[in-house]
């Protein structure tokens, strides 16, 4: 088979262009999603046609700004959306070849915990306050795995020796608030880890934390996911961290992806506008510019998002038929996908 | 500030509803203009304030006019129930006990014989007085000490939570008995005062720990940094902001000081005949319920639409002081 | 950035300001257990027309000295003086027209607006407070102009905050900020609630907005590649002091603390081949990555507080508390090395990596 022929054999799906063929190593892969959530103003489409998949050892990252949808389809993945207000409207979410949607919630539990994890952004607030950190670990494994009291108290620690707490035997006793933000943060990836999953999904797992700190807990993942040879899910906001850890990058605008491709080639030369812009946008601490560029205007309101193109009337390359039509996912290579009519001009730069 | 003008433009945006698009500034504040013109508030004429804007919405509230004019039409037979009762309430036959609707009578008779429609009229003097003055009487003092309490934090603080610990403490009925009993003028302030007295530790609970809550806003931080005095903190930052949970609690409230009004009159320590309330009618009935229902029913339909009128009132009230609702 | 010519006189001059908050038990009689060291020592100078980035992770402190420098909460020792002025002793009168020159920027664009105001109202307020600023027949033609400054559309004036973007709003605050036409402004984490894409801009606001008022700015952030775009001078802060401070060349191309340096290194470039230039260097890859956590302001360690998380901490570290001074072996040196530098073994590492 030459490079250039994708291999459409017998039995594979039509593909999104730019996303690889789930292959026998496809975890988790998310086909045309589409989520809506009844507001004031209306319906908003807050994922709106949105395809990725991750294979095992994997680092996907999701990036995107508030609003960008996301964190919403993290949640339709593990099934903790909350509808009402959210509704799933279409699409598939495969989770090795089964389809999750049409899962019942019972058979969907399971696979959540044992199959899937998440990690929140805010550690002290995904904890309970009044029971104490083994007791939280340990609950994975007597409501899961039915093992006594003790013998989950044993693991409990086990598995704070494995996100590298100090000191875990004396300090499986404690209470959440007596711990830092990062050692919380290290709690609940341990806590993600306990039923060893095949693929953690982390939304905005850093955010909250300081920038030494940070590190600590993107190294942990990085080193965790080597070691276990899962399949990461990271959604975040910072081009720097996706830099650090990822793998392949799908960025999200107004409830779409609007551009995918391996690390390497996003960061060297974006295929999309708004990519570019995010990447100019960054102050460096290397560069000391006269005045930084920035993307005009703001990401759009959901509930009427501009026509055509929705990133047009901040695109700095707009043209009439970006105001009419609506560009898809186009592909530039073979792992590699814009939605952007003009991509090619775009990676000239 | 005149050097502070810059030639190029300024961007503007439509801002679609509730949500919020940016006239952002960039890449040398290009310009952009709206593609369509900006709902709601019309054009920036004439400034506007949260009360006029509350006032504009109210008028237009379905609701709160419904609810204004059931509290109007109240107020009007209170003050003048001639207008549309022309018997006596005290003017009563025993031959006619307990009897059903009958011409001239359409709500029946009561226990004594009286005319139900007519006393039901006529007690909405004393119930509607009661409840909204005792409910006045509460929310004001209550917000205030309670405003001042969480605001001022410290020793009046700590001082105002023991009181009110106290008079928590004092069992509502068993302390109208006592001080009542020794009250012997057979008007409505004795009973409203003693409403008051009992009812603000509850107000002035929720007021403190809502004003709490507001006060850590950056937005009180920041008029302190500009140099604003407490009281502008307090009136025109804090309050406006803390209100609204007084505002539902009183409301509801309201409908409690007239039924309270009826036990203690029931207790011998409100008010006597010849006096008429609803409390006093309620509580005579509601032996009867099972033979003479009619009874009960007027006197008590007329305060649950009372009650619900004034609750209403309260949430468009609420609504109309949060911009975030228009 | 054109190189700020300094006057002799700083316009804000703090010194030995210290603020602890005191940890009480018991309802009735209170007794003293502690306190909490959130600023414990902190020198500074801020020059007329220059930035003074102050960066910090959190709890160092940052934040309570931005409300310290705007009069927010009084120190527990220490002077902070403005123009000669020691700010922190003065009457109620004299405070109030000090305040007319040294405001305040928040973080949260959220919460620094009050929901029931209209903005005309929001941005107007400084002159209801301060009625000799503008006389009452101005005041709204001045609001507008503020709001025509910031960039926002004048005719949004009858509108309430909750109809804008945080980035809208965060121009909103500074639009009052700007009101009094001060010459401080402290902006603590302005930029770090808003989106990647909308930071910029509130960024380049913020710079175009110090040329045309000649504003002098303390601006106080954890993010340090926004530091070093606005700043002229750095200072680092960690557990309630300033542990090296100089021009952001001399911080970040020759960063001398090891905190600094392990902080300057923790910052994730957006680059993937530094990630591979960094495994290929072996470990780390010249990346400081710091055990633990920031100590709790209660208990702060002996000596040098930062020796806790320190490689290279000995036992003299323990003991003596370094100083904020230019550290010894860089005395006789000439170049950007020279500057100060709260450690015992002060050294310089190049920690940004450079394309």
């Amino acid at each position: 088979m030459s490079p250039d022929t994708p291999p459409d054999g017998p039995g594979t799906r039509e593909r999104a262009p730019g996303i690889p063929p789930a292959g026998p190593g496809t975890l988790l892969e998310v086909r045309d999603l589409r989520v809506e959530f009844r507001t004031r103003d209306g319906v908003a489409k807050a994922v709106d046609g949105v395809s990725w998949s991750v294979a095992a050892g994997e680092t996907l990252a999701v990036l995107g700004e508030s609003g960008s949808g996301k964190s919403v389809t993290a949640q339709a993945v593990m099934g903790i959306l909350d509808t009402p207000p959210g509704r799933i409207t279409g699409g598939e979410i495969l989770f090795r070849g089964r389809d999750l949607l049409k899962l019942k919630e019972g058979e969907r539990r399971r696979i959540r915990g044992a199959g899937m994890a998440m990690v929140f952004q805010d550690a002290l607030s995904s904890l309970n306050p009044v029971l104490t950190v083994g007791d939280q670990l340990g609950e994975m494994f007597t409501v899961h795995r039915g093992m006594s009291r003790k013998d989950a108290r044993a693991k409990a620690v086990e598995l704070m020796d494995r996100v590298r707490i100090p000191a875990a035997a004396e300090r499986v006793g404690q209470y959440p608030h007596q711990f830092s933000g990062g050692m919380r943060q290290r709690i609940m990836i341990a806590m993600a880890l306990a039923l060893e999953p095949d693929l953690i999904i982390a939304d905005e797992p850093t955010t909250a934390l300081d920038v030494t700190v940070q590190a600590q807990v993107m190294d942990l993942l990085a080193e965790l996911r080597r070691e276990l040879g899962m399949g990461l899910v990271l959604i975040t906001h910072d081009l720097g961290v996706v830099a650090d850890v990822a793998d392949r990058i799908a960025v999200m605008y107004a409830g779409r992806i609007v551009e995918t491709a391996p690390v390497h080639d996003l960061y060297k030369a974006p295929a999309h506008p708004y990519t570019r812009g995010l990447l100019d946008s960054i102050p460096r601490l290397d560069r000391k510019g006269q005045e930084l560029y920035a993307i005009k205007g703001l990401p759009p309101n959901l509930t009427a998002v501009p026509s055509g193109c929705a990133f047009h009337p901040r695109c700095p390359m707009a043209r009439d038929v970006c105001r009419t039509d609506e560009p898809d996912l186009s592909e530039v290579s073979r792992d590699r996908g814009s939605a952007c009519f003009f991509w090619r001009e775009c990676l000239r730069g | 500030m005149p050097e502070a003008q810059y030639d190029d433009g300024r961007a503007i945006a439509p801002t679609g509803g509730g949500g919020a698009m940016d006239l952002a500034t960039a890449e040398g504040e290009t310009l952009e203009k709206a593609p369509a013109a900006p709902p709601g508030p019309g054009p920036a004429g004439r400034p506007r304030s949260l009360w006029s804007d509350a006032w504009h919405d109210l008028r237009r509230n379905p609701v709160f006019v419904i609810a204004s004019l059931v509290i109007l039409f109240l107020v009007a037979i209170s003050i003048w129930p001639q207008l549309i009762a022309s018997g006596n309430p005290l003017d009563c036959d025993l031959a006619k006990a307990q009897q059903g609707s009958q011409p001239g009578h359409p709500f029946g008779f009561d226990g004594q014989g009286c005319d139900v429609y007519t006393r039901t009229v006529y007690g909405a003097r004393t119930s509607v007085t009661v409840g909204v003055c005792a409910t006045l009487g509460v929310a004001l003092l209550g917000s205030v000490l309670g405003g001042l309490a969480g605001f001022f934090g410290r020793a009046p603080d700590a001082l105002l939570s023991r009181l009110t610990d106290v008079f928590f403490a004092i069992p509502v009925v068993l302390g109208g008995l006592v001080l009542l009993s020794v009250v012997t003028s057979n008007t409505v302030w004795p009973v409203i005062g003693f409403m008051v007295l009992l009812g603000w530790p509850q107000i002035s609970r929720i007021a403190r720990g809502s004003v709490i809550s507001v006060k850590q806003n950056d937005y009180v931080q920041a008029a302190r940094a500009l140099g604003a005095s407490s009281a502008r903190l307090l009136l025109r930052h804090v309050m406006p902001n803390a209100v609204a949970p007084v505002i539902v609690v009183a409301t509801i409230a309201l409908g409690t000081y007239i039924s309270l009004e009826a036990t203690l009159s029931y207790l011998g320590v409100g008010l006597r005949p010849p006096t008429v309330s609803w409390g006093i009618d309620i509580s005579a009935a509601s032996p009867y319920i099972r033979n003479a229902p009619h009874m009960l029913l007027w006197p008590a339909g007329a305060l649950a639409v009372t009650v619900l009128a004034f609750i209403m009132l309260g949430d468009a009230v609420r609504d109309a002081l949060d911009p975030k609702l228009r | 950035m054109a190189e700020p010519t300094r006057p002799t006189e700083p316009i804000i001059e703090v010194r030995g300001l210290y603020k602890h908050y005191p940890l009480t038990r018991g309802v009735v009689i209170r007794k003293q257990v502690g306190a909490v060291r959130a600023v414990d020592g902190v020198d500074l100078d801020l020059f007329a027309g220059e930035t003074l980035g102050v960066v910090g992770e959190s709890g160092c402190g940052k934040s309570t000295l931005a409300k310290l420098l705007v009069n927010l909460e009084r120190p527990t020792r220490g002077s902070i003086r403005y123009k000669g002025e020691d700010i922190t002793r003065l009457s109620a009168r004299a405070l109030k027209a000090v305040r007319r020159n040294i405001q305040m920027v928040f973080q949260d664009p959220y919460t620094s607006l009050n929901p029931r105001m209209t903005v005309g109202d929001i941005v107007g307020e400084p002159y209801e407070i301060h009625p000799e600023a503008a006389p009452k027949g101005d005041r709204r033609r001045r609001v507008r102009e503020l709001l025509d400054v910031v960039g926002l559309d004048p005719e949004y004036v009858n509108r309430y905050p909750h109809q804008f973007s945080g980035g809208q709003r965060q121009r909103i605050g500074i639009a009052r900020g700007l009101a009094l036409r001060p010459e401080v402004i402290v902006a603590d984490e302005p930029v770090s609630a808003l989106d990647v894409s909308v930071q910029a801009q509130v960024v380049n606001l913020l710079e175009r907005l110090q040329g045309e008022f000649g504003l002098s700015y303390v601006f106080i952030a954890h993010d340090l590649s926004i530091v070093r775009h606005i700043s002229d001078r750095v200072a680092v802060m960690y557990l309630g002091r300033i542990v090296e401070t100089g021009r952001d060349a001399e911080i970040y191309d020759h960063p001398t603390h090891p905190y600094t340096q392990a902080l300057l290194s923790a910052v994730p470039v957006p680059d993937p081949s530094v990630r591979e230039r960094r495994a290929a260097a072996g470990g780390n890859g010249g990346r400081i990555i710091l055990s633990g956590d920031v100590p709790s302001p209660t208990n702060v360690p002996s000596g040098c507080r930062f020796r806790t998380r320190c490689w290279k901490a000995q036992e003299r570290c323990a003991r003596e508390e370094p100083e904020l001074a230019v550290p010894e072996r860089f005395r006789e040196a000439v170049g950007p090395a020279r500057h100060d530098s709260a450690c015992h073994f002060a050294e310089e590492r190049c920690v940004v990596p450079s394309d």
